[in-house]
């Protein structure tokens, strides 16, 4: 490694020196490791011809790591080759000048070298490479070198910083160098520094730095040398190391004997059994432990297996089980630990953000699904089952425009209005067949939407199939915006968070500064009244049913665009809707908001807590809502009138 | 207190059946179902009837039990709980527990008497644990498991738990004033939320995969599964009987009254001094109790419970059940389970043949649902009394 390190260094410093000299002459000081390199015999090689710095190597090594290196078998010379099908044009392998043609192929072999090869040479090329004109191969190499930190890339590394042209890259190769530094740097005072300077960095490799600089190992010692770096002191029997494990390392460092485990103790008591009787106790009586231990005692004392361990702890009392830092400078590991705390803080910070965002963006799908129910129920004291197959038909619409419509822009463009034609047909059409005769009997109103909801559903499986659609985002709505190396969001989210708030301002300007909004507010507090002051309850309750089933429809675009199009996606969100609902308040656009904030938030938070287990999250939200609606039946906006009714 | 609309306010007090003349028709034709599937089944008659059949049968005759539990709670008392199916699922898991318990018991001591030293205690509980509980990565039993080794404990737990369930969630809800259709929301979660745990590989029953095996009788082994399908086909016509006849008695005279005021204008009743709360509280609870027991009936003939059983669709389902027979008939409510139940089975089974319609064929199978949507729809709409309202009509002729 070192004279790895010394190359590089000769690389930089003396570049001119060694072009004088001839480079075939020099690749065949090696000619017989060049040709059948091995994973053994290829390091110092590579050494040597980077200590040459010969202006021909970089190209060179590409070549060889690309299986394009030729050697003549006659005098072992080597050769770039341009193959024209049935002859051979020899190139020289210093100037690439023809050297000779018409060759045939015999004559020549073509090197090969194997995998682990190929990875050194790669290895030995990065160097060269982070000076590349290209910068996809100035970004490969950084990559290379930020996959496996090696001490010896500094020297190159920070060579390289100043003539970086593209100021992305230059950053990436500071924040790389300043890596190496804090890891593999000279003095304790550099290393530090460059210690602090990953105090704000929450990316994966500044973290992976740190807790490489702070890597522990357990030791056990009957005294712990006066200049150990120690981590922690370990008390045998707590959770981090358990007593057998202890004595464990006991019995491979000092050699104690070994613990005698239970499945010995079987194994010796049946091995010694005479007549139904091992050690003199019969095998029926020994039912307990007890005895088993006691039978065990009895074979050992005759000699017929070693005794048990019975002092562990005084033995374990003699010894001090440590977690020694890796790392011997206490100034290095004592800066990374408190670096490593503010970056956890940081981190944590960041989590809770984007935690936040994610209830944001989960809360607005709750919204889009809810608010169409919300209305329905709100006005028309309706709840609506086949709400969800509204949804469902509505992404399916989406689905069918894009089978037309290729451009995936466009065809959003043709399907969000679409499906809320098709949906609010759906839903008016519904309403004056089935629930208008159903006005006074609203838990009827509720089987009968339900046994439409089973039909649509099948139908749908037996036109689309059962298995899922896909309804394509266009490319502009792929990715995701990293704010930090923590929290970042799908642009998709970002688009339904902006679809919610269109429709909640849409909503909230329809219902209040429209006359349509002020027939179905007056509607919603007193039906009679509204229809004494010349208002038809008749077509605002259709027109009221076709907006939430329409918004029903958007929603299920919207949806389709990041989970699958399925027949069943409606039941998917259906209770979490009538959840929403129930929670919010009916009838009303900030109750929705209200209730879809609290569940999209509730919801995140619980997985939060238990990330391992989703359905759990779920079970114990139903049971907060349970509970919440104990304390405000009517949810937390709630409304007067014929929605708060009975 | 004399009632105006009765016909005959001076006259004695009749007794239950002649009050009640469908009791005694219902038990009848229950009798007469009941022996003749035994005529003719495989076990103990001709064997006319397969032995799946008339597991299918035992097992219509529990959902029968259920829908008149659920009659009771919504169409006489105007409860419409779509959680029932929770409480006939946790009968069912409760008998399941034992089953699989005394079952994989009898099998690990079996295995275990190889071996050449005794077992511990302990070693056996671990063995059997790791048996049934191997299929999600466990090995131990969970605290909930602690009485399954009895079957008098589990037996007690079917009824047990789906009242208290039904106590706690009805008085919490009942409290609040909470009805309608917020009501059937909440008790839809209270299903939901059950059917979420039950999927949890750590709720400590088997998650995804349920309790299966339960078929087996432990210390039946020997008796062929025909003997075994008729004695629980008896038993569930046994248990629906009783339970007709319980339901049929608390809902007579004044109780009932009351209940099926609480139907029809719950404000009302509670101005007449009522305690509303309590007489909702009991049907709920009771008839929670029920479905208890009708589900732990129904288990050990299906064979496999699993958490899917008791997801809020199977509850709504219950309510179409009893929306198509005819709600506040109790004869209804068996009509209607019977009736779909096994048109269901029939047409999904393949059983209805295929519609050829020329340009396309109408596979039953993938249509059925269709149908019963729609027609669900069309007696919602056209036929509220439900078939049952049928031999109103029939009885109002021949008087």
């Amino acid at each position: 490694m070192l004279r790895v390190v010394f190359a590089a260094l000769m690389l930089l410093f003396l570049p001119l020196s060694a072009t004088a000299q001839d480079f075939q002459t020099l690749l065949q000081v090696h000619k017989d490791e060049i040709a059948k390199p091995s994973r053994r015999s290829v390091g110092p090689v590579l050494a040597e011809l980077v200590a040459s710095g010969h202006p021909a190597l970089p190209a060179f090594l590409e070549a060889w790591q690309g299986k394009n290196v030729y050697q003549r078998l006659s005098d072992g010379l080597f050769f770039y080759i341009e193959d024209h099908g049935d002859t051979i044009t020899l190139l020289d392998i210093e100037t690439r000048n023809v050297s000779a043609q018409n060759v045939a192929a015999g004559t020549l072999d073509q090197i090969k070298p194997n995998g682990g090869v190929r990875r050194a040479i790669g290895e030995a090329l990065v160097q060269f490479r982070l000076s590349a004109p290209d910068p996809a191969q100035r970004r490969e190499a950084l990559d290379a070198i930020s996959r496996n930190l090696d001490p010896s890339q500094l020297g190159p590394l920070q060579a390289s910083i100043a003539d970086e042209p593209d100021a992305v890259l230059r950053l990436r190769k500071e924040r790389l160098a300043n890596y190496l530094i804090a890891r593999f740097g000279d003095t304790s005072e550099a290393r530090v520094a460059a210690i602090e300077n990953l105090s704000d960095d929450l990316s994966v490799d500044g973290r992976a730095v740190l807790s490489q600089i702070l890597r522990t190992r357990l030791t056990a010692a009957q005294n712990l040398p006066d200049d150990a770096n120690v981590a922690r002191i370990l008390t045998p029997g707590d959770e981090n190391l358990s007593r057998s494990a202890a004595y464990d390392m006991l019995v491979a460092q000092a050699g104690l004997p070994p613990i005698v485990t239970d499945q010995d103790v079987l194994k010796t008591i049946e091995a010694n059994i005479d007549g139904g009787r091992s050690g003199g106790v019969a095998l029926a009586a020994m039912t307990s432990w007890d005895m088993r231990y006691r039978t065990y005692d009895t074979l050992a004392d005759q000699g017929l297996a070693p005794p048990r361990v019975t002092d562990l702890d005084a033995i374990l009392a003699n010894w001090t089980f440590a977690e020694l830092y890796e790392e011997t400078d206490t100034a290095v590991t004592t800066a990374a630990t408190r670096i490593q705390e503010s970056v956890a803080t940081r981190v944590a910070f960041s989590q809770t953000v984007d935690i936040g965002l994610d209830a944001v963006s989960l809360a607005s799908i709750y919204f889009l699904a809810a608010i169409g129910l919300a209305i329905t129920f709100g006005v028309m004291g309706v709840i609506n089952m086949a709400h969800g197959e509204f949804i469902m038909m509505g992404a399916y619409t989406g689905y069918v425009v894009q089978l037309f419509i290729p451009d995936y822009t466009l065809s959003l463009i043709v399907a969000l209005p679409l499906s809320f034609a098709v949906t609010f047909a759906a839903g008016v059409a519904m309403e004056r067949l089935v629930i208008r005769w159903l006005y006074h009997r609203p838990l009827e109103t509720l089987l009968a939407t339900f046994g439409i909801s089973i039909a649509l559903q099948q139908l749908a499986k037996n036109i689309f199939g059962t298995q899922a659609r896909p309804l394509t985002s266009p490319g502009w709505l792929d990715g995701a915006w990293m704010i930090n190396d923590v929290i970042q969001i799908a642009y998709i989210r970002i688009a339904i968070f902006v679809l919610a708030v269109l429709f909640l301002g849409l909503l909230l300007f329809v219902l209040k500064k429209t006359r349509l909004g002020l027939e179905v507010r007056a509607v919603t507090q007193n039906p009679r009244m509204a229809s004494s002051m010349g208002i038809n309850p008749d077509k605002i309750n259709m027109l009221t049913f076709g907006l939430g089933s329409g918004i029903a429809g958007i929603a299920g675009v919207a949806i389709g665009l990041y989970a699958k199009v399925t027949s069943e996606m409606g039941s998917d969100y259906i209770v979490q809707s009538f959840m929403t609902v129930v929670v919010g308040g009916v009838g009303n656009v900030w109750g929705t908001l209200a209730g879809a904030g609290l569940i999209g938030v509730l919801q995140k938070w619980i997985e939060w807590l238990n990330p391992s287990n989703t359905l759990a999250a779920q079970t114990y939200m139903i049971l907060f809502i349970i509970l919440f609606i104990q304390f405000r039946p009517k949810g937390i906006v709630a409304l007067k009138g014929r929605a708060a009714g009975d | 207190m004399t009632r105006p609309s009765d016909a005959t306010p001076t006259s004695k007090p009749r007794s239950f059946i002649a009050n009640n003349p469908s009791v005694l028709w219902f038990l009848l034709a229950l009798a007469l179902f009941t022996l003749g599937v035994t005529a003719l089944s495989e076990a103990t008659g001709s064997g006319v009837i397969s032995t799946s059949f008339v597991k299918t049968l035992g097992k219509t005759l529990c959902l029968c039990l259920i829908a008149i539990a659920m009659d009771v709670v919504w169409g006489y008392c105007g409860i419409l709980s779509l959680g029932h199916f929770a409480f006939f699922g946790i009968g069912g898991y409760a008998i399941g527990m034992w089953l699989m318990y005394a079952r994989t018991q009898a099998i690990v001591v079996e295995n275990l008497s190889a071996s050449v030293i005794p077992p511990t205690p302990a070693e056996l509980s671990d063995a059997i644990a790791s048996q049934i509980f191997g299929v999600v990565g466990a090995s131990e039993f969970p605290a909930i498991w602690a009485f399954s080794h009895s079957l008098v404990l589990q037996l007690a737990m079917v009824v047990l738990i789906p009242g208290l369930l039904a106590l706690v969630f009805g008085w919490l809800a009942f409290r609040s004033r909470v009805t309608g259709v917020y009501l059937s929301i909440l008790t839809q979660a209270m299903t939901l939320a059950l059917a979420l745990y039950l999927f949890q590989n750590d709720s400590g029953l088997r998650g995804n995969n349920g309790l299966s095996g339960l078929q087996n009788i432990p210390g039946f082994e020997q008796v062929p599964q025909a003997q075994i399908s008729m004695a629980f086909f008896w038993a569930s016509a046994v248990a629906l009987g009783l339970g007709y006849v319980m339901f049929a008695w608390v809902l007579r005279g004044k109780f009932g009254n009351v209940i099926r005021a609480i139907r029809d204008d719950e404000a009302r009743v509670r101005f007449l001094g009522y305690h509303v709360e309590s007489y909702k509280l009991f049907i709920f609870t009771l008839t929670a109790i029920v479905a208890g027991i009708a589900g732990a009936l129904y288990y050990p003939q299906a064979g496999i419970i699993n958490p899917g059983e008791v997801a809020p669709i199977a509850s709504i389902y219950l309510a179409v059940w009893v929306a198509i027979g005819g709600r506040g008939r109790l004869y209804g409510a068996v009509i209607g389970a019977a009736l779909v139940s096994l048109l269901s089975s029939w047409f999904t089974g393949g059983g209805a043949p295929a519609i050829n319609l020329g340009f396309y064929t109408i596979q039953w199978t993938d249509w059925w649902l269709v149908l019963l949507g729609f027609s669900f729809v069309a007696v919602t709409l056209f036929f509220p009394g439900g078939i049952g309202s049928l031999f109103d009509k029939l009885v109002r002729r021949s008087s």
